[in-house]
């Protein structure tokens, strides 16, 4: 069985990381106005403990603001998006253009390959938010 | 002499992830009117608890009645996608309907993350929809 994609999965993140952007871009303009916080953590307003994604929303909103230090000390998984954003756009304009042809499906070797690396990005984001509330 | 399996698809043209969010959004609009009713009516007790209910039978009725005997919840309908397992092809039923948005929770509880695998996964599917065995797909797909 074969899925059928107009954009490929980087193109597909990409368009979520650019409205996740553009939200970070306006949220605190929002929030001065009701207070909000953002969205909590589930995993960390129940337990305590946080979840490897922990940070994303703080980094993209400081990253939008050009606070990289700040971004870099509260989610590093926020850069590594920020930079297939970056990467991949133009090849999403040029796709949305029909410059380029539809994107062809991945190997199994190329999906396998890819499925162990966000793993392992993933295991160390979750080891860097442990750090970062004093877990570890 | 035609192909006997010539009109089974071999490529599915899952939902993909906005159209999922549209469908989800478009579930939300009449609960958040009852919601907001709900909450306008507060100084009659009464009505604001009818509304309160009314809120939580349209979830009932539509996320888990419609969604799990048709495969169509009101988004869905509205964009012309249905909730269908992914061994039968056919809808779930209202329990595992429940069961699956029940499910939605470890898609929440990991910073809402759970909720972005649509946009990556070869299935399209959330976690819940792992887990409970399901997949979003246009209403008018043979499976």
């Amino acid at each position: 069985m074969v899925i059928r994609r107009v954009y490929s999965v980087p193109e597909h993140i990409t368009m979520a990381g650019l409205c996740a952007g553009a939200i970070g871009a306006v949220s605190p303009v929002i929030t001065a106005h009701t207070g909000a916080v953002g969205l909590p953590c589930p995993l960390r307003t129940l337990t305590g403990v946080p979840c490897p994604f922990c940070g994303l929303t703080t980094a993209t909103v400081a990253l939008t603001h050009g606070q990289w230090a700040a971004a870099a000390s509260t989610s590093p998984l926020a850069y590594l998006v920020a930079a297939l954003v970056v990467a991949t756009t133009p090849v999403l304009l040029a796709r949305a253009a029909g410059l380029t042809k539809p994107p062809r499906p991945w190997s199994a070797y190329a999906r396998r390959r890819t499925r162990y690396t966000a793993c392992i990005v993933v295991a160390m984001s979750w080891a860097f938010q442990l750090h970062r509330f004093g877990f570890v | 002499m035609a192909e006997p399996y010539a009109a089974v698809p071999t490529v599915i043209p899952y939902a993909n992830w906005g159209q999922r969010v549209g469908a989800y959004l478009i579930d939300w609009i009449p609960q958040f009117v009852l919601i907001v009713l709900a909450v306008v009516t507060i100084r009659v007790p009464i009505l604001a608890v009818l509304f309160w209910l009314a809120s939580i039978g349209w979830i009932i009725y539509n996320r888990f009645y419609k969604a799990g005997t048709t495969g169509q919840s009101l988004g869905k309908k509205a964009l012309n996608l249905k909730l269908v397992s992914e061994q039968t092809g056919q809808p779930i039923g209202a329990l595992m309907a429940f069961v699956r948005d029940i499910c939605h929770f470890v898609d929440g509880v990991i910073c809402y993350v759970g909720f972005l695998f649509p946009l990556w996964d070869a299935k399209r599917q959330t976690i819940a929809d792992k887990i409970v065995g399901t997949v979003v797909i246009p209403a008018d797909t043979g499976y």
